[in-house]
């Protein structure tokens, strides 16, 4: 989408900056609404700078605690035991040999409500019961001593047989059809017309299978309750404040009586909000063990239950004519998201056609339903059609970068475009698909992406400065991994003169400041601006305190730079000046600032690929991702985001993807040994470059952007490298042997 | 993983006597097992593919860790020897590279640093079907292969039927190639078993196992004769995914060159493609006398991959195989691919 600033008037006013080593005062733009603002993207001592992470070090070291490593005293190990079945009836659930075994404590069964009507499973892994043990060996034999009677229904686990005339039904309810229409735009009798007008016109169809999370951490809680009133959850979670109430439903106490502790997670990538089945489980274990019990699902759960990007499946049909003008795109776009209904951008995404026409569609298949995966329905969406615009480029004649500018009017792309282009060597590439001696062939494509961000009104952030100089900064907030801490920390530094390592924060923890879930690219754009605004406060309240030592310097002149507090012509340092505070110290509150926050980012990649045309191997040479994003708060953690959503897209592009047998009904690749997440070997050189072209002074989120673009680009180059067009992804070297054989046999 | 004895002898016949004891099983799969390195007893136990009702523990044993001897001699490999050994061993590299090529190439340097040459040469297969404890195939004791009709781009092109899969050892064409023996003991004493013998087709052995080993019977030693090719040898795997895979197909090559750069002989088994380790005698003889160029290496990729019999998705095996056997020959001999 375009980009957008946030609504403002401006005045200029003076704020203490150091240049060259020296303290001086600055004359800066900033909102003449009285709200707060960032000033100038680059005339910040901290923000936008390469910031390490506050919490590299307990990472690396292991000394984190993430919930996985949570150990109440007396805990006890839950495990799930799933439906190997697709599509079932349980008929009946007997534990009782379960619960005899020795240290087993609790065991709950999907049967267990008898207000609840037959259950019928929709999908092999579907939990069916769970226990909690002494240890998770014990858990495991008591999973295996449950007897489930099955009536085995038939399945569907393949689009193309969920739409075939007559096939079973995924769903009992005759109001859910296996395809479902989602959406309809345009008129496809004018898009017929005008194709006939096109110069060329390309058919074509372009899949992507189910592609999994794949967190470090997989889902899961540690619920820590021993009857009574209250409940501590240790969640891996994307939402801190979305924990206690889902646990109090399954607790039955008060949502207030619940606390959630989020201290350190290891991802989600948009898969972990709310409890989740795994948590509803773990809640019903404890509650019935009175002890805590830590139920995380096991990596073979994570691939069958914990939801997926879903797959894509895209028909189209477009015309260009010879100047290169997109006249016509019709689209049939089927989103796979399982029992789920999948997402997709609709098409032709950023592209302008003079006539356009989609039809989407979520078709249903009896697999765990998807959920929101990084920028959810981009990447197929993107991959599809900078595919189709690539081959009508070709088709054309006409260089593949000069085409998109052709159909693109915002000139954000076209200058994305270029810096791109350049960086890669664009003009070194391959002129014709495949060709050059020896086996091994160069390529390089590129793709393009849009996103919105953006934050809401939703964190509460407290500054605090204390007598004796400390200062801390809380708010419940969760950090996936992101570098939340680090840009916490880095805003109050910034604001009171001092340094990253003289601030404190507390996060994950929901009786701290409420916080928005983490998703949508919408935390940093939501909690920085209330940070800001909590860390301006604080600095106005102990300035009205120094006031009087600052020879009655107005507070709004007193400056706060290099950790001393200056005014009326004198300076304090940080400690004389926090002494004059009051014991309790001050504290500001922060809120929400509409003026410091910006939605709308663009986003463009190349890639530069190698291909050995006897073995079909692809190797990645070199990404370059240009984004858009506002005001950098940390260009390190920006960089990494970026870094990492070209390698998950490198990932979808040449690796991963669920394999289901469709007569079995079972996904055979349910572990890291089969689904493929590519290693060490396989990164090319990154390049993530900040497009500081973009002067918004406001905050935008960049985790998704980063990985739509680069899947088409990869794809691109690969054809640009040996000629073969893979329209399914993943691109292995079967498809590309397979190709170049058929493109032989019919030359 | 379920519930098992654990005991840990001092000696080879100690094991042997500990697996012939064990309490009966109904099913192959729960049988005693020995262990070595358990980088793959491990993984099926914690799958319940294998459910050994008692695990014999050989790392106690002395002695079976030593590398001996070298290219004139011969080489000897006591079956607790490590990848890593085989692959840091320096009249490894320089008289059999090949093999430790072959080390090289296996898995991670984690796992090659507890994996153990028997343990490589014993390990079950990966076919997901067989790794998914949910399908029961005929494998595992059911009555279908489901890859025959399946998901099949893993499995075998030669050598299929009633079980499609791949032998999924890197070692074994390797030292298939250059002519090694294994010394097994078992309770009726000693023998040796020339590896080519070892391995087992679906349509030969038990079904359920995939070479000629007893359940109480040990690998002790692999033995690797002097001969005029292992200097030229090599291994050559392809991976889908070069970090960690197992082989989409490879090639161990061995040639000894005449003075004239001629072929005087050659080996060349295929790894990836068979139930068991594929020599392919046509291609070796088709070189003999020929010098290695571009019109014979291509020669004998072709006649290696005579009458492979693809399943719908493993056509591409094909190609890529006899890409990597010519690869293979001109890095053996020297020559340009
Ligand atoms: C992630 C991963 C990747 C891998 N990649 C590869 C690869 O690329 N190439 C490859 O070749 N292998 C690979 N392996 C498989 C295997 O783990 C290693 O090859 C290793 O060498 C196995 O040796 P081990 O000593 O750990 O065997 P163990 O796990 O101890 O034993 C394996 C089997 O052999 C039996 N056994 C062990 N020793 C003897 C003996 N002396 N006599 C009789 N039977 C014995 C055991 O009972 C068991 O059935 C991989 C494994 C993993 C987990
Ligand atoms: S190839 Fe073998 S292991 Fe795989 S499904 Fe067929 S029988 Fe089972």
């Amino acid at each position: 989408m375009q980009q957008q600033s946030p609504a403002k008037k401006k005045k200029k006013i003076k704020v203490p900056r150091v240049v060259n080593g020296v303290d001086t005062l600055v004359e800066i733009e900033v909102d003449d609404d009285g709200s707060v603002a960032w000033g100038p993207n680059d005339k910040h001592a901290l923000l936008n700078h390469r910031l390490p992470r506050v919490d590299g070090h307990v990472k690396v070291s292991g000394a984190a605690e993430y919930t996985h490593d949570r150990r109440p005293p007396g805990m006890l190990y839950g495990r799930v035991l799933r439906s190997p079945h697709a599509h079932a009836r349980v008929l009946k659930v007997d534990a009782s040999a379960a619960r005899g075994i020795p240290g087993v404590k609790a065991v709950v069964a999907s049967t267990d409500d008898p207000a609840r009507k037959e259950l019928v499973v929709l999908f092999a892994g579907q939990p069916v019961a769970a226990v909690a043990a002494e240890t998770p060996e014990i858990a495991e034999d008591a999973l295996r001593a449950i007897r489930v009677d099955y009536e085995v229904l038939p399945h569907l686990v393949r689009a193309e047989d969920s739409v075939k005339e007559g096939a079973p039904k995924v769903f009992a309810d005759p109001k859910e059809p296996n395809v479902e229409p989602r959406d309809k735009r345009g008129d496809a009798s004018k898009v017929a017309e005008a194709l006939k007008g096109a110069d060329v016109v390309v058919e074509a169809e372009y899949r992507t299978p189910i592609i999994h999370h794949s967190s470090l951490e997989t889902h899961g809680n540690v619920v820590d309750y021993r009857g009574g009133e209250e409940a501590t959850v240790y969640a891996s979670t994307q939402g801190t404040f979305t924990i206690p109430g889902d646990a109090a439903q399954e607790l039955g106490l008060k949502e207030s009586a619940v606390r959630a502790v989020v201290e350190h997670m290891g991802g989600g990538f948009g898969s972990k909000f709310g409890i989740g089945v795994e948590g509803m489980l773990a809640c019903q274990l404890s509650k019935q063990a009175k002890a805590p019990v830590h139920l995380m699902l096991t990596r073979k759960d994570e691939f069958l239950l914990a939801g997926n990007r879903s797959g894509s499946w895209q028909k189209f049909k477009a015309g260009a004519t010879k100047d290169g003008t997109l006249v016509a795109l019709h689209a049939v776009q089927y989103r796979l998201g399982g029992l789920g209904d999948g997402s997709q951008a609709g098409q032709p995404y950023i592209y302008a056609a003079a006539n356009a026409y989609r039809e989407g569609y979520s078709i249903h298949t009896h697999e765990d339903a998807s959920r929101a995966m990084r920028a959810p329905g981009h990447p197929q969406a993107s991959f599809a059609v900078e595919s189709l615009m690539d081959e009508l480029a070709y088709k054309l004649g006409m260089d593949a970068v000069e085409f998109r500018k052709k159909n693109l009017k915002d000139a954000v792309y076209h200058r994305q475009l270029d810096r791109g282009a350049r960086e890669i060597g664009w003009g070194r590439r391959n002129k014709t698909p495949g060709a050059g001696a020896g086996p091994l062939k160069r390529g390089m494509g590129c793709g393009i992406g849009t996103w919105g961000g953006g934050g809401n009104d939703e964190c509460k952030v407290d500054v605090t400065v204390a007598r004796d100089g400390s200062v801390s900064v809380a708010v419940g907030t969760q950090d996936l991994g992101t570098g939340t801490r680090t840009y916490t920390r880095a805003i109050v530094a910034e604001e009171l003169g001092l340094q990253i390592k003289d601030v404190a924060e507390r996060i994950g923890d929901s009786r701290l400041g409420s916080a928005n879930s983490s998703g949508g690219s919408t935390t940093a754009a939501s909690l920085a601006p209330s940070v800001k605004d909590a860390a301006v406060k604080a600095r106005l309240a102990v300035a009205e305190r120094l006031s009087p030592l600052l020879g009655g310097a107005k507070p709004e002149e007193i400056t706060f730079s290099n950790g001393g507090v200056s005014g009326g012509g004198k300076t304090l340092s940080w400690r004389q000046a926090c002494a004059a505070l009051p014991a309790a110290g001050v504290t500001g509150h922060g809120v929400w600032q509409t003026s410091l926050a910006g939605r709308g980012v663009h986003g463009v990649c190349f890639a530069e690929v190698e291909v050995d045309v006897e073995t079909g191997r692809v190797r990645p040479i070199k990404m370059v991702h240009v984004q858009d994003i506002g005001l950098p708060l940390n260009r390190l953690a920006v960089e990494s985001q970026m870094n990492g959503g070209m390698i998950q897209s490198l990932g979808m592009a040449l690796w991963e993807g669920r394999v289901m047998d469709a007569k079995l009904g079972l996904q055979l690749n349910p572990g890291f040994g089969d689904y493929k997440l590519p290693g060490a070997l396989e990164m090319p050189e990154l390049v993530p470059l900040i497009d500081d072209e973009d002067t918004r002074e406001a905050v935008i989120g960049v985790g998704e952007p980063s990985i739509i673009p680069a899947v088409g680009a990869v794809a691109n180059a690969v054809h640009n490298a040996c000629g073969v067009r893979v329209r399914e992804l993943p691109i292995t070297p079967d498809k590309i042997l397979m190709g170049l054989l058929s493109e032989r046999r019919g030359a | 993983m379920k519930a098992f004895e654990w005991v840990s002898p001092a000696s080879v016949e100690e094991a042997v006597s500990l697996l012939k004891s064990a309490p009966a099983s109904k099913d192959v799969d729960e049988a005693a097992r020995p262990l070595a390195g358990g980088q793959d007893l491990l993984t099926t136990m914690k799958d319940y593919l294998t459910r050994p009702v008692r695990v014999v523990n050989l790392k106690g044993i002395r002695g079976l860790d030593r590398v001996e001897g070298d290219g004139k001699k011969g080489l000897r490999l006591g079956a607790l020897v490590t990848l890593a050994q085989v692959e840091e061993h320096a009249g490894i590299r320089r008289d059999f590279p090949g093999l430790a090529e072959a080390a090289h190439s296996v898995a991670t340097q984690q796992i090659r640093n507890l994996g153990t040459v028997g343990g490589n040469l014993c390990q079950r297969p990966r076919c997901w079907y067989y790794r998914l404890e949910e399908a029961v195939c005929i494998k595992k004791g059911g009555s279908e292969c489901f890859a025959a009709t399946g998901e099949n781009k893993y499995n075998a092109i030669f050598g299929g039927g009633p079980s499609w899969i791949v032998h999924p050892s890197d070692l074994a064409p390797m030292l298939v190639a250059l002519g090694a023996s294994v010394n097994v003991s078992g309770p009726d004493g000693r023998r040796a078993i020339p590896l080519e013998k070892f391995f087992t087709l679906p349509s030969e052995g038990s079904i359920r196992r995939e070479n000629v080993l007893k359940n109480d019977e040990l690998i002790t030693e692999v033995t690797v004769p002097a001969s005029p090719f292992a200097a030229r040898s090599t291994y050559l795997k392809f991976k889908e995914r070069e970090s960690l895979d197992f082989a989409l197909s490879s090639v161990a090559a061995a040639v000894e060159l005449g003075p004239d750069k001629r072929v005087r002989q050659a080996r060349i088994v295929l790894g990836g493609v068979a139930p068991v380790p594929w020599r392919v005698p046509k291609a070796e003889e088709f070189l003999k006398g020929r010098a290695l160029d571009a019109e014979s290496l291509a020669g004998a990729a072709r006649l290696a991959l005579e009458g492979a019999e693809p399943l719908s998705q493993n056509a591409y095996k094909i190609p890529l195989t006899q890409t990597l056997v010519r690869r293979a020959l001109a890095k053996a001999g020297g020559v340009s691919a």
